[in-house]
């Protein structure tokens, strides 16, 4: 007889047990599945909907004409007609076509039933684009009734939309759309709903002729780029073709212009938001571990359960590698089948998802709208190989102490918990937080838009977060020894006893628990503190009597501007002592993007509140250099902290601006460095402001005086110093959001966690329960007593979790957020939420122990 | 002399055990102090003596699963030191069959699978496996109880089911570990005829470790074991 190899011998197991153990616990199963696809969910979903929010700022070309080639920018991101008369000459070539492009984000204010809608308003050369070459291969159309093409420029102030734009604001051919921009009220006229059969247009996407579009947003003779799209549309693919294009381009190219190939934008937005989204992918792969910690407690429970069964086995001569084997095929089946369900689960998770972080990013980056969500090939790939492999990771543990099952002979002699050992040596877990506290020294890894990475920071709170949750076991021997003499009853001193002797099993369940415990803890704190500083900040530096600035958009990135005719109507209010006008534009140092602000210099130096890291006059301006009031995070991304000079590209070349103090800003983390508006105007070629802070004569005519202006000028946002600090917490709230959800999540699952971790330790002491059966111990003395166990490994938990949290809570202050974002906030530690905590922790720990127990008896009943 | 010798070959390839001078210790207790056994093809050989005489230990140490610190055990010829742990699972699977007192049944297999798993882990091919399997449930007598789960047969029924399970695979060796400590007295009588009668047809050596003299009736020896030696044989 030949022996049957290892593979036969596995799947007999597999068919023959595992899966029968499946159909006879169904639900259970299907629970777990569904963990596993809740987890591999959680991740796929964030992260489509974080791409599909933060990567919609989709440019003309890619909404309508295809694709083009190359764009021509300013450093500022905004062109004047005089460049574009520069660009005359290029415009001649007949190699490729120029598409002047300008752009700004438009609120859409009670439209049909839509109450406000951020919209994309774009500006064509449509005499230009009527010659595009790829116009006539798109299925897009702008019209069948047009026969004269020109007809589509129509009049002043009109526009198209696509046919999803129209059917949400409710309007149709001729009728109005009121919206804001600029600081204005306005209306423009829906000229034509496009023709777009394959729903290709984005849904906030308004088209119209240049010159309108520039009357619209009240930008005469700006212009966002210009597109070149090359004639030879079957040489796109010819990088020779496509090099010699860009050389000849270059050449022709005035000086304070830059020529990028087009997918480099889109680069550039993707690394604007690399950090965040990096940020949100590290959370969400938390989701995958607490479901994979699930399985190491359901796993594991289940070994348990089957070890009667093992013993046989190994009885009857199943050697351990098979075995081994089974239980790790066991994990594999519930990842693959889970993270199958994960893909689909994921799409429901991206659509709920989408629309919070598109907020998100609205409010701090730039203007953007939820695009339709993608499932990509790598998206379903990197979901299951997560999903395999984490699941796998939790089957490790329980498939090796089905290994160490001895025979039956020697089972039935008592209980039995191999189990982790390894938990009960303090050894790897202080390992681990020496390893944390190495990892510190590790500098952040620069990204691409010059944000930083903290891996040593994220190594060592992963690090510290599993040293500690080994280590916790010992703190609950240890407190269990502390309380064991204060035990007089037979039912507490029975609970005791048991904490006291720390299972491995026990061990694991405040293991799971800690790392839950820690991680909000430390949330807690980071969020505590940052709201504390931001509280702090507001007070100290928003001293100003009103605040004014373009209604309806929120991002950081999205500068339309106040239209500065408006602007200079506005300050002529008899009530205004003084006006702090601040105009802000991207500026790109040597890496990747920052702000720089034109402002009253004197004023900000002299007069204005601020939190000074480095008080004005403190540092020495450097010869030749601007003199700078730069940001904390200014100062550290480009290592000014204790002067120097950052070179900054401009429309009038290269500029250098030296640090002459450092003020803390919790604005963005690209920095800002802010110089006389004087020397901003001309560098920039514009006049623009972002907002301004105004001084009152007459306190007491305030209200009044708020009143007035936002009647005078309804496309603006005028707020008191209240009003305004509402705003920017509401924009911090929705910020901490998907943390505050995977907090959530993380402790719903610890718990789960701990309910199964109970189930285990209970079966596991099937023989004990009989003895103290026999003995007299009822029913609810056991209840009782399971619940005091789950209650002290709360408490464990608690304690253990809590001390990880405050390392975690100092890690995320002084280490994570300071090398993220620049940032020093204050450290809070919010005792009375982690004392709350504490009994929440010790309620639930009590249930946990009374459900299972209660269920675990009625089950051997 | 080449008919001594082939008498000698002969005689030991019979042997299906041999235990010489076993000893084993836990800490400062000796469990086992040097004992020799020897027990043929279809010999049946009862082992009793009081909680803690070194019974247990014995059958550990011949199903490989504990190890001797002295001495030799040879299981069909052959020796157990120095082999391997899963070697010893081999010979486990291979050459020994065990009856628990508890039965030890596979709660997810019927009757007939928890018969025929045994046979399936040395790779009794498929047909020849039904045909023995078969055979042994109509010997045992549950041809019509084959298909229903364990927890659906009768404690002498499951009891049954194991010693089919203990011989399908045709070892040289069954360990039996008190088998009727958990049936009526009829059941047990049934289980212990069974026995007897598998053994003597197959050829099959069995050590019955028993508190119960009756249930000695079925053996050929009867060795007692007291303090880790053995008193009589």
């Amino acid at each position: 007889m030949l022996s049957p190899s290892r593979f036969q011998l596995v799947w007999l197991l597999l068919t023959r047990m595992t899966f029968r153990h499946w159909r006879s616990k169904g639900g259970h199963y299907i629970l777990l599945i569904g963990i596993v696809a809740v987890g591999v969910g959680a991740f796929n979903g964030i992260r489509q909907a974080s791409r599909s929010a933060s990567e919609n700022f989709g440019l003309f070309n890619q909404a309508v004409s295809g694709q083009s080639d190359f764009l021509i920018e300013s450093p500022v991101q905004r062109l004047l007609e005089a460049d574009l008369v520069k660009l005359s000459t290029l415009g001649l070539d007949p190699d490729w076509h120029l598409v002047p492009v300008i752009e700004g984000s438009v609120t859409a204010v009670k439209t049909g039933g839509v109450d406000k809608k951020q919209l994309r308003l774009i500006g064509l050369d449509l005499l230009a684009l009527g010659n595009l070459p790829t116009l006539a291969q798109e299925s897009l159309r702008f019209s069948d009734e047009d026969a004269n093409w020109y007809d589509w420029l129509g009049h002043e102030n009109e526009v198209w939309v696509g046919q999803k734009l129209a059917d949400q604001l409710r309007v149709g051919v001729g009728d109005n759309i009121t919206f804001l921009a600029s600081g204005r009220l306005a209306k423009m006229k829906v000229r034509m709903i496009l023709n777009d059969p394959d729903g290709n247009l984005p849904d906030d996407l308004v088209l119209g002729d240049l010159p309108t579009v520039q009357s619209l947003l009240s930008r005469p003779g700006e212009l966002n780029r210009v597109e070149v799209v090359i004639n030879q549309l079957d040489r796109r693919e010819d990088t020779a073709y496509l090099g010699n294009i860009e050389k000849r381009l270059n050449q022709l190219l005035p000086v304070n212009l830059s020529l990028s190939p087009t997918q480099n934008r889109a680069a550039d937005r993707s690394a604007m938001t690399a950090a965040f989204r990096l940020n949100l992918t590290i959370l969400s792969l938390i989701a995958i571990l607490v479901g994979a910690y699930l399985i190491l407690q359901a796993l594991d429970a289940a070994v348990v359960r089957r070890r009667a069964e093992i013993a046989t086995l190994r009885s009857l001569g199943v050697d351990g590698s098979v075995l081994f084997a089974t239980y790790l095929m066991e994990a594999f089946v519930l990842g693959l089948v889970g993270s199958i369900a994960g893909v689909g689960v994921g799409q429901v998770l991206a659509l709920g998802a989408v629309s919070m972080l598109a907020d998100t990013v609205n409010a701090l980056y730039f203007a953007t709208s939820v695009e339709a969500l993608t499932l990509t090939s790598l998206d379903v790939i990197v979901g299951l190989v997560l999903g395999l492999l984490f699941s796998m990771l939790a089957g490790w543990l329980p498939a090796r102490d089905a290994t160490q099952t001895p025979p039956a002979q020697v089972l039935a002699r008592g209980d039995w918990s191999p189990g982790f050992s390894w938990l009960r040596k303090p050894k790897v877990g202080i390992g681990l937080l020496v390893l944390g506290g190495v990892a510190l020294l590790f500098p952040p890894f620069v990204m691409q838009a010059g944000s930083n990475m903290p891996v040593g920071g994220f190594l060592a709170a992963g690090c510290w977060i599993f040293g500690s949750a080994l280590l916790s076991g010992h703190v609950l021997v240890l407190l269990a020894g502390w309380v064991r003499p204060f035990c007089m009853g037979p039912v507490a001193r029975l609970a005791c006893s048991r904490l006291r002797d720390g299972s491995s099993r026990h061990r694991l369940a405040v293991a799971g628990l800690v790392v839950a415990v820690s991680m909000v803890t430390g949330m807690f704190q980071m969020i505590d503190s940052f709201r504390g500083t931001i509280e702090e900040w507001f007070d100290v530096r928003f001293q100003a009597d009103l605040y004014i600035s373009e209604s309806g958009v929120t991002g950081a990135g999205s500068v339309n501007g106040i239209d500065p005719k408006l602007m200079d109507e506005l300050l002529k209010d008899p009530n205004i002592k003084y006006a702090d006008v601040m105009r802000i534009c991207y500026a790109k140092p040597p890496k990747g993007v920052t702000v720089l602000a034109g402002v009253d210099l004197e004023h900000w130096r002299d007069r204005a509140r601020q939190i000074w890291l480095k008080m004005p006059g403190s540092l020495k301006v450097v010869d030749g250099a601007e003199p700078a009031l730069v940001s904390e995070t200014f100062a550290r991304r480009f290592g000014v902290l204790s002067g120097g000079v950052v070179e900054l590209e401009t429309p009038v070349g290269r500029k250098r601006v030296s640090p002459l103090g450092i003020f803390c800003d919790y604005g963005n983390e690209f920095g800002m460095a802010a110089i006389s508006a004087k020397v901003w105007t001309d560098w920039t070629g514009s006049n623009r402001p972002i907002n301004v802070s105004l001084f009152l004569k007459d306190l007491s005519k305030l209200q009044e005086t708020r009143d007035r202006l936002r009647i005078a000028y309804p496309g603006l946002d005028i707020r008191n110093e209240r009003e305004l600090r509402d705003v920017a917490l509401g924009i911090f709230e929705q910020t901490f959001q998907a943390t505050n959800a995977l907090s959530l999540i993380g402790l719903a699952v610890a718990f789960a966690g701990l309910l199964l971790g109970l189930f285990s330790i209970f079966d596991e002491s099937t023989q004990t329960w009989q003895t103290l059966k026999h003995l007299g111990f009822s029913t609810s003395r056991f209840v009782l007593a399971a619940g005091l166990e789950g209650a002290g490994i709360g408490v464990a938990a608690w304690v253990a979790g809590s001390i990880t949290g405050l390392a975690l809570g100092w890690l995320l202050v002084f280490v994570i957020n300071v090398q993220s974002f620049g940032w020093t906030l204050l450290w809070t530690v919010p005792v009375e939420s982690i004392l709350w905590f504490g009994a929440l922790l010790t309620g639930v720990g009590l249930f946990s122990g009374v459900i299972s127990a209660t269920y675990w008896n009625f089950r051997r009943r | 002399m080449m008919a001594f010798l082939n008498d000698h070959l002969k005689n030991k390839q019979k042997v299906a055990l041999h235990v010489s001078g076993a000893t084993k210790s836990f800490g400062k207790v000796d469990v086992l102090k040097g004992i020799d056994l020897k027990i043929l093809a279809g010999e049946r050989v009862a082992l009793m003596g009081p909680s803690g005489s070194g019974k247990s230990t014995l059958l550990n140490c011949v199903c490989g699963i504990e190890l001797l610190d002295g001495g030799t055990i040879h299981v069909g010829g052959q020796e157990l030191s120095g082999l391997k742990r899963g070697e010893l699972e081999k010979v486990r699977r291979e050459n020994m069959g065990y009856v628990f007192q508890s039965f030890h049944l596979l709660p997810t297999l019927n009757a007939f699978e928890n018969v025929e798993f045994a046979a399936q882990l040395v790779g009794m091919p498929k047909e020849q496996r039904i045909e023995k399997v078969t055979e042994l449930f109509e010997q045992v007598g549950l041809s019509h109880r084959m298909d229903h789960l364990p927890n659906a047969l009768s404690g002498g029924e499951r009891q049954r089911v194991a010693i089919a399970r203990a011989l399908v695979h045709q070892p040289r060796l069954v360990l039996a570990d008190e088998p009727t400590g958990s049936l009526d007295t009829e059941s047990g009588n049934q289980v212990l005829t069974l026995l007897k009668t598998l053994s003597a047809d197959l050829q099959v050596a069995l050590l019955l470790v028993t508190h119960d003299h009756d249930s000695t009736r079925i053996c050929d020896r009867v060795i007692t074991m007291k303090d880790g030696t053995l008193l009589a044989s």
